[in-house]
């Protein structure tokens, strides 16, 4: 279906499209500065991290347990999971929800989040639709529902206009999302100027060093272990190893003097 | 002369990411780097400084390790990391109990920092309080279960105290976690075979082999394989087919070690002994 060919002004390439694309980035690059400068250190736990530790050491019991001999791992899984003084079913850790609402910490890290990303995107998408309006800037290579022309097409009401042709406001929110793998080729991986990140975070929810509620994961740990049986890996260790001679393929060049003992 | 600098800069890079510790090569090759290319380092100078200073407190330079405090105290003054360094070289003067009260600060600012408990360890390890230094390490562990140094550490002390059912237990922590490492399963069949007994001399006899299997060209796992059946063989209590089955792998790992010796001999071309 295609429409008629618009040939727009070229000086709409200069003026519009490479200036919004500049301020996009260079916003960015500012957001992940001032991110970095407003960042607090967030103290951790001691409990947090030794619970975590414990849940580790759990799983690689269940995981390698059969390298160790069977009473070894027996004395282990008792150790976590014995109906009475068990790990798993004696400790309780209280766990304090943690309110957005009440949580200082929370509440200033979402204050501070806010500030640098929600604001200036509000900031700048208004500016643009201010300063860039009247006019088609672009046209997207795929064709689009007429239900997209009101929020595509801000400031221009064609009626018989392809609803590809976008405005200025479209191509600027198409520049915040897309310049996400140039802010990570300039700025590193863990960037602050990674809005879809940020909003990915906020749909996992709270996920510190630790599922916030360390009881589940404690019982979740203990059904895990229950089920696990012992088979010794070393049960035929020497027929394997004797059904052939010995590589000694460079036991004696100079470089591998180490690995001798 | 760049590509000098350049080399001996991915030499302290190798050898700090794969915890070698030669120090008297890191004290030579950082001092001239630190002296003459500081220039071209940029940011690695900082952790340069760090790990020559260790090299320096191990080969009792502390010239140059108080030089390389003083530059790292200047550019990070509020740091623990750097705080740790000079405990570090106050425990090298023997001043452990300015060192520990520094620990002690360190500890009460950031309950967490696990250098700092660790160091205070080591002084009780260096002032020879071995049992203080155990009781200590076994509190650190229960916190921190996960840290594999520490498992390492106690193991050590413990087979200094003898106490090597414990020991064992330690090893076995290693082993778990690093199965593929085959010396945590030599040492812990050594420590088996200390221990004595029947069942633990089978246990070091099949450590010794899943050692040899991980690793073809570990001549103590094969020494100790040889042993360890021989030992059992020998044994009065044990029943025909069991001491007819150790003297066959006695025999076999007689015979790899005659075979090591062969290579050898063709390789080196003297007949001197394998360890």
């Amino acid at each position: 279906m295609a429409g008629p060919e618009l040939l727009l002004d070229s000086s709409i390439r200069l003026w519009v499209v490479l200036p919004i694309v500049v301020i996009t980035f260079l916003v960015g690059v500012i957001r992940h500065y001032v991110t970095q400068l407003l960042h607090s250190d967030k103290k951790v736990d001691v409990q947090q991290v030794s619970d975590s530790q414990v849940l580790l050491r759990s799983r690689v019991l269940r995981e390698n347990g059969k390298y160790i001999p069977k009473q070894s791992f027996a004395m282990r899984k008792h150790y976590f999971n014995n109906a009475e003084t068990g790990f798993f079913k004696k400790v309780k850790r209280k766990v304090v929800p943690k309110n957005p609402m009440t949580d200082t910490s929370m509440l200033t890290d979402m204050m501070k989040g806010n500030v640098t990303n929600v604001l200036p995107m509000i900031l700048i998408g208004g500016w643009i639709n201010w300063a860039f309006s009247g006019f088609v800037t672009t046209k997207v290579p795929f064709p689009l529902t007429l239900r997209f022309k009101p929020m595509l097409q801000r400031g221009i009401d064609l009626l018989s206009l392809d609803a590809s042709w976008v405005s200025s406001a479209s191509w600027y929110f198409l520049n915040v999302f897309g310049l996400r793998s140039m802010y990570s080729l300039i700025l590193g991986q863990d960037n602050a100027a990674d809005q879809s990140r940020i909003m990915q975070d906020h749909m996992t929810g709270a996920a510190m060093a630790m599922p916030p509620d360390p009881n589940k994961a404690f019982k979740s740990e203990w059904e895990a272990l229950e089920i696990v049986e012992h088979r010794w890996a070393l049960e035929h260790v020497e027929e394997e190893l004797m059904c052939k001679d010995l590589n000694f393929g460079g036991l004696f060049s100079r470089e591998l003097k180490s690995t001798m003992f | 002369m760049s590509s000098l600098s350049a080399e001996m800069r991915d030499k302290l890079r190798k050898w700090r990411e794969e915890n070698y510790r030669n120090s008297e090569q890191i004290v030579d090759v950082g001092e001239e780097l630190i002296n003459e290319h500081a220039s071209k380092l940029g940011d690695d100078i900082w952790i340069i400084y760090e790990q020559v200073m260790i090299a320096a407190l191990d080969c009792s330079r502390d010239d140059l390790a108080l030089s390389c405090l003083q530059e790292l105290k200047r550019q990070f003054p509020d740091s623990h990391r750097v705080k740790r360094l000079v405990g570090m070289r106050l425990e090298a003067l023997e001043r452990y109990e300015d060192a520990n009260k520094l620990y002690d600060s360190i500890l009460q600012d950031d309950p967490t920092n696990t250098a700092a408990r660790k160091r205070k360890i080591a002084i009780l390890k260096a002032q020879g309080k071995s049992t203080e230094a155990i009781r200590e390490l076994n509190e650190y562990l229960e916190q921190f279960v996960g840290d594999l140094e520490a498992w390492h550490e106690l193991s050590e002390l413990y087979i200094n105290e003898h106490d090597y059912a414990k020991a064992a237990f330690c090893l076995e922590e290693l082993m778990m976690t690093n199965p593929h490492n085959h010396l945590y399963c030599e040492q812990y069949a050594e420590v088996k075979y200390t221990q004595g007994g029947l069942e633990n001399l089978e246990l070091s006899r099949k450590y010794f082999a899943q050692a040899l299997k991980l690793n073809n060209r570990n001549m103590r796992a094969l020494f100790g394989l040889y042993m360890s059946a021989s030992h059992i063989a020998a044994s009065p209590k044990v029943s025909a087919k069991v001491k007819k089955d150790n003297v066959k792998y006695a025999a076999w790992a007689a015979t790899q070690i005659n075979r090591a010796y062969q290579v050898r001999e063709r390789a080196v071309g003297t007949k001197s002994p394998l360890i």
